[in-house]
């Protein structure tokens, strides 16, 4: 490093010359490199890697060329040799390079620019040098054989020497790395750690002082395994990870412009509470999966389980349909799979052995899907409540590959069939249709929903009937009262015409009772035939069909009229009401009003059989033609293509070799602090590969042969004696060298609480955290007063807490891993945040609570309580003394000395400080 | 001890980068690669950045780039004029649909130009009636005629800050990647800040690098300049020093005992910045020792140019105090308050009046105190505004071609780089993409984007741009 380019020389006027120097200086080292002599290995291979191998290597030899070692080089292509050794001049490969003709050059236009002066001269000198390699160069290994294409064969338990320190197989696996590499573990965490970390980590929450204080007592090692069971049971546990799959699987409340709807779904918490439910009834990870995918096709009438479709439906997008298919694919490859086939979009895949049909040959078993929103039990306006889920409404639309993956360019020649990259081919793919029952693609058909319906229209009966009651006590009212002579004959007639208001009022809300009743009449005649079977469509109706019909009509039309009545009547009201200068505009509107009532009246008179269809569910309209209008209606239809149950059959199939890796790898994350693949979302040749796969394969065949348990996986990885270890690096100088990134968990990896956490903590603490589960989310305005868990909150792209996205909240468009920032803001929130500042004294006094009488006044007592329920570890003497300390000094105060007034609580001071101690955002 | 002192130096630096760089070898980064170390890569020409945006989508025929032709044929459509091969299908198909549109429709009837047009300072631009204060700047632009860009919805807005348009996913902006690529110059304020409100496009900068490289978003308010910027409950100020001095020394006990932790160490340094910050940044906005002259100079007391007008001072303030880059966002809220669909003349009349004076009076104090040869100015917007008209009296969205402009570090002053056709439609001299801007700018600040890049992120050549040479000194 020169030492002469530190940052803060930019500022001097002559800093520019230090830097033209350096850079000069930098330039000549490189000239000189390149006259002397070039390394291929460390300058040439490296161009070749980025630039040429994904045509010329592993995965595609086009040309019949492999670039991918000096030796294949030299052997050259179909067309012979494209390297003369001595000869750059004369080589292929240099004349390829520099073509100035776009149609010769490589690589070609479409892969990007061309090589840079340096490149091509780097390229020059080692053919002039003889464009020698290494022996035994090894070219590219097969794409088919990269190790997370291979299936998942259980690998043995290795016996390894340090067995008393093994807890269960996981630690076998990890202490052969040990020894592999001269590693030691480090010593268990203490017993306060480990609660909080397990209290932490299952639920979310610290654990409460009388849980902190069971452990320190507890006689023997059995409280490890009977917390593990509580915490795993508490359904508290459902809602710590819920939020995890939440991150992975996108969830997002609706957002739009304004009020406008234009992503994700109203409603969708739905599918937020179908997570916490499943999470906490341990259902297994592949039904998971399966609901999510095809919930409509495996259980088309089971609302319950058609709220994971939330999955699908998340991704609606209002204005363009491309883009809904392209993030799910995304997705969906990358969530469920660990695949970026997104990269294929636009080309064939440049690392992995996807091609560019496959990115859409795996759109084609989205393509039928779109969003509609159920009516449920006891509520029919959807406005309030419904369940959002996918159906499949577009059977027909062709799947096309766009060139260069641009839509206005779709490939017409060749419409795409639902498939899966041939390298993960296991089994052949079998797409049936799957016939739907009657009231799951006529969900008008379903019991509840008409009921629904009655129940609406009788509670506006009865709204009516009570405010016709207060009419007639209002006008009863006025008629007693004494009173000027004009006044009050103004005032009666107001009375009375509010009266008949009311009258007719309810005059419309039992017709339209009656109305609904016939209505429902009218559906259930052509739902009976349809029943019997004897329906074909396009039929005609029947007689009875048609009666019921036109009965049903004319109660519309009948309501019409009283409806038209109702109009009449406010404006004679507002006529009275109004001064004389307005009278004659109110007169006209009467007189328009008058005509809509002749002709509501005119039509009762005419037969129709045209009536208003009771619904029982929406589909959620796009604008993918045109964005001030909806686009034509998509239609339920009574079948399913059953391609995404192919999918899901497909994704959660035993010999997947992807599906089981990556959730293990999700799941052992969040409990150690790190992944075992570091590329959490990608799982190809060009991620990371794992630093131990045995462990992630023997994890993965664990969690598949439990049933798909996550609850098993959970409760392996947290007996593990790798999971107990100490986080501290005391005395590890040795590991220190081999492992400073902690690779092969020597030690406990230290992991920041999340955003929700953090949050959560603290209210648990304060004692104030509202322990009800589900529902609704919390909206924006009134979250600085909810005491509720902050998975709760409405969460979309617009939408965040502010809070919580100090501390790294999820992105809902894509959100694999957590970030782990550490900002002042965080700082400035933990200090000067009224959530902080409300919660330290009931904190305080909790804690207080929690001493023995005898040493309720005893400081030292208070802070040893506080730092072992806040940070998880007794203090040590000075921090003992200087918190002691801090605390006289508060008291002498002159807010201190006012003794229980406000924030001046010397207790709740200490507290404010340890809330802001690294420890308390840490787990340990 | 051989331990703990380089990282204390290192830290001292670690409000933007060090800190990222630091986390990323503790394991702590989210993503992979090497991160860069906070020097540019090359000379840089500028300190420091002042990124001006103007929210809905400016007219450039109203303002920077005159157009007679409009008045002359106003009323006739474009295929009536001499001009009809604009419409040539094939030089509107860089146009991306995302949905047929309300907006965004061509408008084929001419639009006449709404203002006039004088000659200004040596060069003799010609500049709109409508910027009087900034006209007599003239001579310290280089007016770019000659951008487009691809979408025609606000979504545009986004495009213009990363290179993609919002319908594209989320990628880092480009005061996130200044952030992330340089150093501190300045340990008591953020090094990457963010003025005005924003509210239709993401309010995120960072993305992929990470919420460390956000803007802080800042109000000109001293006495409430910053979120959780003072206590939001009574708690006197010695209580507070007791505490903190409290949590200082508790932290030296962790910090002793694990001298290697790295999220520990961040985390006391960022509550020492937290701290400062808590000072410098209501210093930075409170205008009390600015003189009358200065603050006149900005039109503090002119009702309408109030609130852009503490903005400027307070970029000002903060380019002195070393702050890298500033993000000022005017007009945002709904699709933007320069999006003049109907009654352009009164709506660009008011939004012009808001920030004509404030921006002038920028680049001459920053010019009276020297700062505008290390500062960049970029007056920017999404797109321009179509020739032709939108209802009676307003112009759509335009992508074909707009303008904007730049002041300041290396830039040459009076200058016009590039043009439109004679009505405005496409640009047809020395066409820029938006993230030529991008290049530019970083060129000034001596950052290649290339060395920036993530892995696993790979960025599109478009994505980079082309530093627009011919401007700049």
């Amino acid at each position: 490093m020169n030492p002469n380019a530190k940052m803060n020389e930019i500022q001097s006027p002559r800093c520019s010359a230090v830097f033209r120097i350096a850079f000069l200086f930098g330039a000549f080292l490189f000239s000189t490199a390149r006259a002397a002599e070039v390394d291929y290995l460390k300058h040439v291979k490296p161009i070749l890697r980025e630039r040429c191998f994904s045509c010329h290597g592993a995965l595609k030899q086009k040309g019949g060329l492999r670039l991918d070692t000096a030796m294949s080089i030299l052997e050259g292509g179909d067309t012979g040799p494209v390297v003369t050794p001595g000869d750059a001049a004369a080589s292929l490969l240099l004349e390829r390079v520099t073509a100035t003709d776009i149609a010769e050059r490589m690589p070609p236009e479409h892969e990007g620019e061309p090589l840079s002066p340096e490149q091509v001269g780097l390229l020059r000198a080692w053919i002039k040098a003889g464009a020698t390699g290494p022996d035994q160069e090894q070219p590219e290994a097969d794409p088919r054989e990269h190790w997370a294409f291979r299936p998942v064969v259980r690998p043995a338990v290795p016996a390894v020497q340090r067995s008393e320190w093994i807890r269960n197989p996981i630690d076998a696996f990890v202490a052969r790395q040990y020894e592999q590499r001269g590693l030691t573990p480090q010593p268990e965490a203490t017993r306060l750690l480990l609660l909080r970390r397990l209290s932490l980590d299952l639920i979310g929450l610290p654990p409460t002082p009388a849980e902190v204080a069971a452990v320190q007592t507890a006689a023997n090692e059995e409280w490890y395994e009977q917390t593990v069971t509580q915490l795993l049971e508490d359904p508290r546990h459902g809602e710590r990870w819920a939020r995890h799959w939440m991150d992975v699987w996108r969830y997002s409340d609706w957002w739009g412009l304004g009020d406008q709807l234009r992503n994700s779904q109203p409603h969708i918490w739905h599918w937020r509470d179908w997570i916490v439910e499943s999470l906490n009834a341990d259902t297994p990870y592949d039904e998971m999966l399966r609901l999510m995918l095809a919930a409509d096709e495996l259980h088309p009438n089971d609302l319950g389980k058609l709220r994971a479709t939330g999955y699908l439906a998340r991704n609606y997008f209002l204005f363009n349909r491309n883009q809904w298919m392209e993030e799910t694919v995304e997705h969906v490859s990358k969530g469920f799979l660990g695949l970026t086939l997104n990269c294929a979009k636009c080309h064939d895949h440049k690392y992995d052995p996807f091609t560019h049909a496959d990115f859409y040959r795996m759109r084609a078993f989205f393509e039928p899907y779109h969003a509609r929103v159920d009516i449920l039990p006891g509520e029919m306006n959807l406005a309030r409540d419904g369940i959002p889920r996918v159906f499949d409404g577009l059977m027909d639309t062709p799947t096309y590959r766009f060139i260069r993956g641009q839509e206005s360019n779709p490939d017409k020649s060749t419409p795409l069939a639902p498939g899966v990259p041939a390298v993960l081919a296991f089994k052949p793919l079998v797409i049936e249709p799957v016939e739907l029952p009657a009231d799951a693609w006529q969900p008008e058909r379903r019991a509840w929903v008409l009921e629904a319906y009655r129940t609406a229209a009788t509670q506006q009966l009865a709204v009516a009937q009570n405010k016709l009651v207060a009419a007639q006590e209002k006008l009863a009212a006025k008629t007693a009262q004494p009173g000027a002579a004009e006044e009050m004959a103004s005032a009666l007639a107001v009375a009375r015409q509010e009266l008949q208001v009311a009258e007719l009022a309810k005059v419309v809300a039992q017709a339209e009772l009656d109305s609904l009743e016939q209505r429902i009449t009218a559906m259930r005649a052509t739902w009976a035939r349809a029943e019997a079977g004897d329906a074909k469509p396009g039929e005609a109706l029947t007689d009875a069909e048609q009666q019921a019909a036109r009965t049903a009509a004319r109660s519309e039309a009948e309501t019409a009229v009283a409806q038209a009545r109702l109009v009449l009547a406010n404006l004679e009201l507002r006529l009275l009401k109004e001064p004389a200068d307005k009278k004659d505009a109110v007169n006209k509107e009467i007189t328009t009003a008058r005509e809509a009532l002749d002709k509501a009246m005119k039509k009762t008179a005419e037969p129709s059989e045209q009536f208003t269809k009771i619904f029982g569910a929406k589909w959620t309209a796009t604008r993918f033609f045109n964005s001030s209008t909806d686009d034509p209606q998509v239609t339920f239809q009574s079948r399913s293509s059953g391609r995404r149950r192919a999918l899901a059959d497909w994704i959660t199939d035993r010999r997947n070799p992807l599906t089981a890796r990556v959730a293990v790898n999700q799941i052992w994350m969040r409990h150690m602090g790190a992944p075992l693949v570091p590329t959490v979302f990608d799982f190809g040749r060009k991620g990371t590969p794992p630093a131990n796969p045995e462990l992630l394969d023997w994890l993965a065949a664990e969690l598949m042969d439990s049933g798909w348990s996550m609850k098993h996986l959970h409760r392996l990885i947290v007996q593990s004696a790798t999971y107990r270890l100490s986080s501290s690096t005391a005395g590890a100088e040795q590991n220190l060298a081999v492992d400073q990134d902690n690779q092969f968990l020597w030690r406990r990896t230290p992991v920041r609480l999340e955003s929700q956490s953090v949050r959560d903590s603290i209210l648990a603490l304060a004692g104030t955290l509202d322990p009800s589960r589900g529902g609704p989310p919390v909206p924006q305005a009134s979250q600085e007063t909810s005491t509720r868990r902050s998975l709760y909150f409405f969460h979309s792209n617009n939408e965040r807490n502010l809070f919580l996205t100090m501390f790294d909240e999820a992105l809902v468009k894509d959100c694999y891993r957590r970030e782990q920032s550490i900002v002042p803001q965080q700082a400035l929130a933990l200090t000067n945040s009224k959530l902080v500042l409300d919660s330290s004294r009931p904190i305080a006094d909790r804690l207080t609570g929690a001493l023995p009488k005898e040493a309720a006044t005893d400081e030292a007592a208070f802070v040893r309580l506080a730092f072992v329920n806040l940070l998880g570890a007794e203090p040590n003497a000075e921090e003992l003394a200087a918190s002691v300390q801090a605390l006289e000094t508060w008291k002498k105060l002159p807010e201190g000395q006012a003794a229980d007034m406000g924030r001046g609580l010397p207790r709740a001071n200490l507290v404010w400080v340890l809330l802001n101690h690294n420890d308390f955002v840490m787990v340990r | 001890m051989s331990l703990l002192q380089p990282r204390r130096s290192f830290l001292s630096g670690f409000a933007s980068l060090a800190l990222g760089a630091m986390l990323h070898r503790d394991g702590f980064g989210a993503e992979g690669g090497t991160h860069p170390d906070g020097r540019p890569h090359f000379a840089p020409k500028v300190k420091s950045v002042i990124w001006l945006f103007m929210n809905g989508g400016m007219s450039h025929m109203e303002s920077f780039d005159p157009k007679p032709m409009l008045t002359k044929y106003a009323g006739k459509t474009i295929a009536e004029t001499p001009f009809a091969d604009t419409q040539n299908p094939k030089r509107l198909a860089i146009e991306r649909l995302v949905v047929p549109d309300g907006n965004g429709n061509q408008r084929n009837v001419l639009y006449p130009l709404q203002v006039g047009f004088q000659k200004h300072g040596e060069s003799g631009i010609e500049i709109s009636d409508w910027f009087p204060h900034l006209a007599r700047q003239v001579d310290r632009l280089a007016i770019v005629r000659s951008m487009w860009t691809t979408d025609s919805n606000h979504g545009a807005q986004t495009q213009f800050h990363s290179g993609r348009h919002q319908n594209d996913g989320d990628f880092p902006n480009l005061g996130a990647w200044v952030h992330y690529g340089l150093g501190s110059l300045n340990d008591d304020l953020p090094q990457y800040i963010s003025l005005g409100n924003r509210e239709y496009w993401n309010k995120k900068d960072g993305h992929y690098l990470g919420p460390a490289h956000d803007a802080v978003p800042l109000r000109v308010d001293p006495a409430n300049p910053l979120d959780f910027g003072r206590p939001e409950r009574p708690f006197s100020p010695q209580a507070q020093a007791v505490g903190i001095d409290l949590l200082k020394q508790l932290s030296a006990v962790r910090t002793a005992e694990s001298p290697r932790d790295a999220a520990l160490a961040a985390r006391v340094a960022s509550y020492e910045l937290a701290f400062r910050m808590q000072q410098s940044i209501p210093e930075a906005v409170d205008f009390s020792k600015e003189t009358p002259e200065t603050q006149a100079l900005y039109g503090i007391d002119v009702p309408h140019c109030r609130p852009f007008a503490t903005q400027m001072l307070a970029a000002r303030r903060l380019v002195e105090r070393g702050v890298r880059f500033i993000q000022v966002q005017h007009g945002a809220g709904g699709a933007g308050s320069w999006d003049a669909h109907g009654g352009l003349k009164s709506n660009h009349e008011t939004n012009t009046r808001a920030v004509d004076q404030p921006v002038a009076a920028l680049l001459e104090d920053l010019s009276r105190r020297g700062l505008l040869e290390e500062t960049l100015v970029v007056f920017a917007t999404e797109f321009g505004r179509t020739p032709g008209s939108q209802g009676s009296d307003g112009r759509d969205h335009h992508i074909f071609g707009f303008s904007v402009w730049m002041a300041g570090g290396g830039i040459k002053g009076g200058m016009v780089h590039g043009a439109t056709d004679e009505i405005g439609f496409h640009a047809v001299e020395n066409r820029h993409y938006v993230t030529d801007i991008h290049a530019t700018i970083l060129k000034q600040l001596g950052l290649d984007s290339r060395k920036l890049e993530i892995p696993g992120r790979k960025r599109l050549e478009i994505d980079h741009g082309v530093p627009i040479d011919a401007i700049l000194a």
